[in-house]
């Protein structure tokens, strides 16, 4: 009976112990928030829901800001939700579902996923409601037509800035000269359209000794390892003259680098915008410029053709691309740029 | 003499030992060079086989995109064929036409005007497409780009027409990219192989197929894609491959490590698309599954092999060990009564009193008194009982200090080691006194007969330290002791003997 007893209890010793070691599980990403109206909402309007990619982030909440704003200069009820996280296309197939549900006459959405999400494209379309994607495409025809940033054109712009700058920087056509480049998530689309695009202009129109140096850091998305790539870039490199951030993490660790250095013979070309890339720019000791979306543009124009196509309006194109603006030292402070700033 | 066959036991066992280090030492540097041999031969047939699976779709590939530009052109010589004044009303005509693969078709003219809707118009302005269709010699591919028609990533085939003459135009031909990934996939392979188009000046990729399906149709660069982890010891011959491609040669293969995965990787040219070339990339170990299983099963057999090879060894030489044992037993040892024979008393005995200072002991004589009558009266087997409780009760009275031996039908000799002339006396009185007890098996009840035995002992030093003549010393005292009526014992005096 004794022998029962103090076998039960190490069994009980034993299980409580394995219970307080079993490792801690991930937190799981909230799902998205039911839709919320912003603005006003009329009865007899054309009832419009916007679904981003991730709530939290600075560059979807200037979405939803035009989105609001397009609401009320074109006159429709405008609904928003969206992910928590990019990795979470999930929940963009359940509001997709909602909308239509809601009765949406037309859907804008940044889709976080363009292979899973594309069936359930096909399926609002084929409801009948108007698809209106932006930011990014799907892997479909199955929508009305799409805004976002041509990658690949805005890649090439980058290389044209960095040309002109390390030009106006005084650094001689004649001599060796080495750019090096850094970028985020190896597997976004974006990123690697920039990329191509950066690589294909320069190609064609650097001087033949100016070289990419043919180790591209990848920081994966994390700031912490982009301020080590940029770190380990310069030490690689010392008389490295021009540096690419394809995305906005990587320009940051840029950045901070520079600053930290004291590079002021560098030149620095990143994309979207950050207080740490635009110190660089306003400073006349450094030479930074950045390729800034035209996010607010997008969703803007996005609402507009939305209510167009309601209205039984047929588009050509499938695609528009809404550009970019490229910002420098020069043009900071003019009044179309600042517009744009005003909505990053 | 037990020590001396210890240390040969010892000795044989170490020969057999190292005998069995040597063969394994041997057999696992041969299973080693064996599996280097197999290991590479099998890298061999991957990489040849890979090669050739890469050239062939490569092939597949060129061809299939020289069916694209000869339709093309096709159709450039027939509109060349009908000897137009301008495009203006051919493309009125043909603009909205849609094709079984391509998009949309349109025109330039000598003077690069050009025949296009409003957003091709605009492409042609981004991506510069007057500059590919000037390269059309006589076809041109674009590389890839958005089209604001499809919402897609496409690519623009031009082909040189004539018209009005001898004035030079184009035709040109949007395609989607997904027209290259449909001649791009194969039903075999198809997780395996990799089909991308490459740029040799800025090494930008564009997948065509592949298992990621994120990955198709996407923009990617050979940088980041192939060189990034490309293992050091491969890195030389990378740089090599992509020297070739750079300076225009029609293709050539490589194989290297990426992390753990090999990979067989050839580019061949694509004629019309200038700059761009065909790479296709499989992985080494789409081609290993049956070598691995072929290797897996050499591995196994020949494991076996060694092992039964070497059990029947061990094996082989217990039982080798066994039999020696018994033949030495049998050389050694009187079989019936299990004490020694003569010749094994002899040397060990010799041995005994060679060393030096470890000659002391006495010989004794020992003799069973009327065994014949034994034999006679109570039959052989009998005999042959008596004999054996005899030499039995010499062992437990002698003890195992001394050298016992049957030196001839009814004789016993008995070394006793390190004794002296009393102990070897008491030892004599107990024998004299416990023979009695032993009776023929058959012996009936009233039958009162015992074995009775007579002993004679010489004490060497003492008396002598030559083993034959303390033998002989020993025997005359018994004769003296079966003078004297037997059944007793006695020592070697001066005058003993015959």
């Amino acid at each position: 009976m004794k022998r029962l007893v103090a076998a039960v209890l190490c069994l009980n010793i034993t299980a409580g112990l394995t219970g307080c070691q079993q490792p801690q599980k991930k937190p799981a990403v909230e799902p998205a928030p039911p839709f919320k109206a912003v603005g006003d909402t009329v009865s007899g309007r054309k009832d419009i829901y916007l679904i981003v990619k991730n709530l939290g982030s600075s560059y979807w909440q200037v979405i939803i800001d035009g989105a609001e704003d397009a609401a009320e200069e074109f006159g429709c009820n405008m609904y928003y939700s969206g992910s928590n996280a990019e990795s979470d296309w999930r929940s963009q197939e359940r509001l997709l579902d909602e909308a239509v549900e809601a009765g949406a006459d037309a859907v804008l959405l940044a889709p976080n996923d363009a292979v899973e999400l594309a069936p359930k494209i096909d399926e609002v379309h084929d409801a009948g409601v108007k698809v209106v994607l932006i930011d990014t495409t799907a892997n479909t025809e199955n929508y009305d037509i799409c805004y976002m940033t041509d990658n690949l054109m805005a890649g090439q712009l980058a290389a044209k800035e960095m040309l002109k700058q390390l030009k106006n920087s005084g650094n001689s056509l004649a001599e060796p000269l080495k750019v090096g480049i850094q970028v985020g998530a190896q597997t976004s689309l974006s990123i690697n359209e920039r990329l191509a695009g950066f690589l294909q202009y320069w190609t064609r129109n650097a001087p033949k000794d100016w070289v990419i140096i043919p180790d591209i850091k990848c920081n994966d998305g994390d700031y912490e390892k982009a301020v080590t790539c940029a770190a380990e870039l310069f030490d690689e490199d010392p008389d490295i003259k021009g540096v690419f951030g394809t995305n906005n993490g990587s320009g940051k660790g840029f950045a901070k680098e520079i600053k930290k250095r004291g590079l002021n013979d560098v030149v620095l070309v990143s994309f979207d915008y950050s207080p740490e890339v635009a110190e660089l720019i306003q400073s006349d000791e450094y030479t930074a410029s950045t390729i800034l979306q035209r996010q607010y543009h997008m969703v803007h124009t996005g609402v507009e053709t939305a209510l167009a196509l309601t209205a039984g309006k047929h588009f050509n194109e499938k695609f528009v691309d809404t550009g970019v603006v490229v910002v420098n030292r020069n043009n900071m402070q003019t009044a179309e740029i600042q517009e744009i700033l005003s909505h990053s | 003499m037990k020590e001396k066959n210890s240390a040969e036991q010892l000795q044989q066992g170490g020969s057999f030992f190292r005998l069995m280090m040597i063969y394994l030492i041997v057999c696992s540097i041969g299973f080693t060079v064996m599996m280097i041999w197999v290991n590479k031969l099998m890298k061999e047939h991957d990489k040849t086989l890979t090669t050739q699976i890469c050239d062939l779709v490569a092939e597949k590939m060129n061809n299939s995109i020289s069916y694209m530009t000869s339709s093309a052109e096709n159709m450039a010589a027939m509109l060349t064929a009908q000897e137009l004044k301008d495009f203006d009303n051919v493309y009125g005509q043909t603009r909205f036409l849609k094709g079984e693969a391509y998009i949309s078709m349109g025109y330039v003219d000598m003077q690069k005007r050009i025949y296009a809707s409003d957003s091709e118009l605009e492409e042609f302005e981004k991506w510069d497409l007057l500059e590919i269709a000037k390269q059309a010699d006589p076809v041109s591919i674009s590389p890839p780009y958005r089209s604001g028609l499809t919402g897609q990533p496409v690519f623009t085939l031009f082909a040189n027409i004539t018209y009005d003459g001898n004035k030079k135009g184009k035709l040109f031909m949007t395609y989607p990219l997904k027209e290259i990934q449909n001649i791009a996939y194969t039903e075999t392979l198809a997780d395996e192989t990799e089909i991308w188009l490459m740029n040799a000046e800025s090494d930008n990729l564009i997948q065509c197929a592949g298992k990621d399906k994120y990955a198709v149709g996407s923009w990617a660069n050979a940088k980041l894609t192939f060189e990034k982890n490309i293992n050091d010891i491969d890195r030389d011959d990378y740089i090599d491959w992509k020297r070739k491609m750079s300076d225009g040669e029609d293709g050539a293969a490589l194989v290297y490590k990426s992390g753990q995965t090999g990979y067989t990787q050839v580019f061949a040219d694509i004629p019309s698309m200038h700059g761009w070339k065909l790479v296709v990339r499989i992985p080494s170990s789409a081609m290993s599954s049956a070598m691995m299983k072929f290797r897996t099963i050499v591995i196994v057999f020949t494991t076996l092999l060694l092992l039964a090879t070497f059990i029947m060894f061990v094996m082989s030489h217990k039982r080798d060990e066994a039999d020696k044992e018994i033949l030495e037993n049998l050389s050694i040892h009187d079989p019936l009564t299990e004490v020694m024979n003569r010749r094994a008393f002899d040397m060990a005995a010799q041995t005994q009193l060679a060393h030096i200072g470890r000659d002391d002991g006495v010989m004794i004589f020992i003799d069973i008194d009327y065994f014949k009558t034994v034999n006679d009266k109570y039959g052989h087997d009998a005999g042959d009982k008596v004999l054996k409780e005899f030499a039995a009760l010499l062992k437990d009275v002698f003890g195992e200090n001394s050298l016992i031996a049957r030196y001839g039908g009814d004789e016993f000799l008995v070394f006793q080691k390190g004794a002296d002339r009393a102990e070897a006396e008491e030892k004599m009185v107990e024998l004299n006194r416990r023979a009695h007890d032993i009776r023929p098996a058959n012996c009936p009840e009233d039958d009162h007969y015992h074995v009775s035995c007579s002993c004679g002992g010489a004490v060497c030093p003492e008396n002598s330290r030559d083993f034959e003549e303390l033998k002989s010393l020993a025997d005359s005292a018994l004769y003296d002791v079966k003078e004297r009526g037997r059944d007793g014992h006695g020592w070697y005096a001066k005058g003993s003997g015959k």
